[in-house]
């Protein structure tokens, strides 16, 4: 990567508050009980916990969209963003984990669910122009299920094999299911879509017809056409892109950066979580797993900053610091030094001589 | 991150056929042929880099993106459920999972039924399925021997042919999953490479299909 995660955490703040979203802080703790009613909703079901002064079971955040939805109002729309570190486990021990993301939350309309599809696309290109944001519609699966006579345990199953792409068995599955054979050959379709969004539409419409409701069909498909036309090269409509369907309700969508083996960004529709937490209100956000880039910040600028200022002994403060100021008018981070320091690389270097500052490397 | 195509083979006789059939699906790689000390090989022309690890490794060599595709037992996607695309039934390795005990035995639920196997998830859910309670004793190797020395009242194993279970006066006393061979992905190789990815899923479709 071009840049150091310092500034890359600089830039995605760009992208959120560019679009309006307000920056929303909180404590690290929250009472475990939020999280203990709502554990299916954790990327994993371990928390770290203690017993406050007062007796009260606390937890060290383990995710941020819980807090950010049990304290948000929910009058009018709430659009913020985040910046925090959660506590989750990660192999045999727990770890403090970098997260960004954002939540918008009240009166969802299409409006709202393109922008912040857009922001999560953006958000990717901002870390890599190769990504790509992986984009589903767990209702409308749900509901082409449901209407072509599958239970809700063979939904699961289904959802199952789909987000498996193992459509070999999904389909000797739906061979063993009472549903109509044409039922069958369209669930295989829908599930096996993957195509960018742009070319979504006229499948969506084709394979869902008589198997979800016409306007449902339609919003998304100009959903599709947005983020086609926006971000031809990042968007696709990838059915094998699921998730819990207790807390996804409408759109749900991950997302990739070539170079990162796992998925860095997950969002979605989460009516069903406002649901059952009792909150009258609709929501759709995403969360940046930012300990996933790691493997991209192989510069070791992250060790220093963007610009090493090495400065002669015999300059004065005030030279030093006004020539930092320079330097830093771009939002890059200076570090001044007399010296090198060893083993940190720096992605410019300037000295300052009698002349003025140089930039020698 | 190279455009080769990584393959993650399971070391022994499955990987043998595995590479035979990558091979005639038009993926040759002569180092491979003449191994020496090298530990991956690649042919640039055909766009692959293999590299052989033990069968129960597959799984994570390609979660973790070290690899991009392997081919792996179900038995051992439905252990370990790494979060992989499932791309392909090879047909290679079929066998079956069962559970077997000496001949002689019937579980009468009287008490905690004591499980030696090497797949101690897929235990669990088969007979936490039945309401079953179970102990599970972990074993890494000679699975067979447990119930015959009395350290468990049943296995949970890989059958193949079932000779060994039958030189050893044990039986099948039933089938959890039929097993066999799968081609997988790594889920954000398979968006970078998806073209590649489902080139060998085609080619290797072919062949399974003549």
């Amino acid at each position: 990567m071009e840049f150091s995660q310092s500034e890359l955490n600089r830039r995605l703040r760009g992208v959120f508050e560019r679009a309006g979203y307000r920056r929303y802080r909180m404590s690290k703790f929250e009472e475990y009980d939020l999280y203990a009613q709502n554990k299916d909703f954790l990327v994993s079901e371990n928390v770290l916990t203690f017993t406050d002064l007062d007796g009260r079971l606390m937890a060290l955040k383990p995710d941020v969209t819980l807090s950010i939805v049990k304290n948000c109002p929910t009058e009018g729309i709430e659009k913020l963003y985040y910046h925090e570190n959660v506590y989750r486990a990660a192999g045999l021990s727990f770890r403090e984990i970098a997260q960004a993301g954002l939540e918008c939350i009240g009166e969802i309309d299409e409006y709202s669910v393109c922008e912040v599809l857009a922001l999560a696309a953006e958000s990717l290109e901002t870390i890599s122009e190769n990504c790509e944001l992986a984009v589903s519609h767990l209702g409308i699966f749900r509901d082409a299920l449901r209407n072509a006579g599958l239970q809700d345990a063979s939904q699961s199953e289904v959802f199952r094999l789909t987000g498996e792409k193992n459509f070999g068995e999904l389909e000797k599955y739906l061979e063993k299911q009472e549903i109509p054979e044409k039922f069958s050959e369209k669930i295989l379709r829908l599930a096996a879509i993957d195509l960018p969004a742009a070319e979504a539409s006229k499948e969506l419409k084709e394979v869902l017809d008589g198997l979800a409701e016409k306007e449902s069909i339609d919003l998304f498909s100009e959903t599709c056409d947005f983020l086609g036309g926006e971000f031809p090269r990042t968007v696709r409509v990838d059915f094998s892109t699921v998730g819990d369907l207790r807390y996804y309700s409408g759109i749900f969508f991950k997302g990739y950066v070539d170079g990162v083996p796992t998925g860095v960004l997950s969002g979605g529709q989460y009516d069903g979580l406002m649901k059952k937490l009792r909150k009258p209100a609709r929501a759709i956000g995403f969360a940046l797993y930012l300990d996933a880039l790691e493997p991209l910040f192989n510069d070791g600028a992250d060790g220093g900053a963007d610009i090493l200022l090495l400065y002669p002994e015999k300059a004065s403060a005030r030279t030093v610091f006004e020539y930092k100021k320079m330097l830093s008018r771009n939002g890059e981070t200076v570090c001044a030094m007399r010296l090198k320091p060893h083993g940190k690389r720096f992605k410019k270097v300037y000295m300052i001589t009698e002349g003025g500052v140089l930039q020698v490397e | 991150m190279s455009d080769l195509i990584n393959v993650a083979l399971p070391k022994g006789r499955l990987g043998d056929s595995v590479y035979e059939l990558f091979a005639a699906a038009g993926y040759r790689c002569p180092e491979i042929e003449n191994p020496g000390r090298r530990l991956t090989f690649e042919n640039p022309e055909a766009d692959v880099r293999y590299f052989w690890v033990k069968p129960s490794d597959v799984a994570i060599y390609v979660e973790k993106g070290a690899a991009d595709i392997g081919v792996a037992g179900k038995d051992i996607l439905l252990e370990y459920q790494p979060d992989v695309y499932e791309l392909l039934d090879v047909g290679l390795g079929r066998c079956k999972m069962a559970v077997a005990a000496p001949k002689e035995f019937t579980d009468e639920r009287e008490k905690t039924l004591k499980v030696a196997t090497k797949f101690a998830n897929v235990a669990k859910k088969y007979y936490s399925q039945l309401g079953r309670d179970i102990e599970i004793i972990k074993l890494n190797g000679s699975i067979e021997l447990a119930p015959i020395l009395g350290l468990s009242d049943v296995i949970v194993d890989i059958v193949e042919t079932g000779a060994t279970l039958r030189q050893n006066n044990l039986e099948v006393k039933s089938t959890l999953f039929e097993v066999s061979a799968r081609l997988i992905a790594n889920k954000a190789s398979y968006r970078f490479k998806r073209e590649k990815i489902n080139e060998i899923k085609k080619q290797i479709s072919a062949i399974k299909g003549e």
